[in-house]
């Protein structure tokens, strides 16, 4: 079975080293929505595993997980092409 | 409530219509058991079902859950024996006959107990249905933000 997504870089951690600033409630938001969404792959991992060795797992139960991750990652993505669209917006201004 | 509640709810009815079809098929199954571990003939059973509160919610949303009766899961509650009493046949040669030649067998009418699989079949495509809307809900939703 392939390697599931390994939990997410802390944003604090992809942010703090390039820019230097303290965290605001913001990153704070979005590396707790990356933590989510991090377990709930987990959680779906776990449930499709236990489906595929036959540990007694509802085959709905399991899908319904993966729906969830799908549908939070897609959330998750979302949010982040729109800060990089923001950040390039802002990155345009002339000076 | 959150839409991943509704996925959630429609979840608990696919376990309990998955449990109604195990159920319904092992009443088929022993439509003529004569031969139970705890004596007698088989008995029809049947599952209960109640309305449940959807699990994994945090307390407050629970609480509300409760208090307004909006939204609830489905849970089986129990698998209860039906109080049909068994069928008598005159079936003399058979091992399990009584002495007058009388064998109780289950009062299960397989008919009956086809028609129960279906309702079972197609009550859980309505709930997968249920939750096939429900991604495409979110997904409208994500496009808001494209």
């Amino acid at each position: 079975m392939a390697n599931p997504i390994q939990a997410f870089t802390s944003v604090q951690q992809l942010a703090q080293p390039t820019s230097g600033v303290s965290t605001g409630d913001f990153l704070q938001t979005l590396d707790g929505m990356l933590n989510q969404v991090g377990d709930m792959h987990t959680e779906a991992q776990q449930q499709v595993t236990d489906l595929l060795e036959g540990k007694g797992q509802d085959v709905h139960s399991a899908m319904i997980a993966v729906e969830k991750a799908d549908l939070s990652f897609q959330l998750m993505m979302q949010v982040r092409n729109k800060i990089i669209q923001a950040y390039q917006t802002v990155s345009q201004i002339p000076f | 409530m959150n839409l991943f509640d509704v996925m959630t709810i429609s979840g608990t009815a696919l376990l309990a219509e998955r449990e109604r079809a195990e159920v319904t098929a092992s009443n088929l199954a022993n439509a003529e058991t004569t031969r139970t571990p705890e004596g007698g003939p088989y008995r029809r059973q049947n599952v209960m079902f109640a309305a449940h509160r959807p699990f994994g919610m945090p307390f407050g949303q629970q609480l509300a859950t409760m208090v307004d009766f909006s939204a609830r899961g489905v849970q089986v509650t129990g698998v209860i024996p039906d109080s049909a009493p068994p069928v008598r046949r005159f079936e003399p040669g058979h091992p399990d006959a009584d002495a007058a030649g009388y064998v109780y067998a289950p009062a299960i009418n397989p008919i009956e107990e086809q028609v129960n699989l279906m309702g079972a079949a197609r009550a859980y495509q309505a709930n997968v249905s249920a939750v096939v809307a429900t991604r495409n809900m979110i997904s409208s939703a994500l496009e808001i933000l494209a």
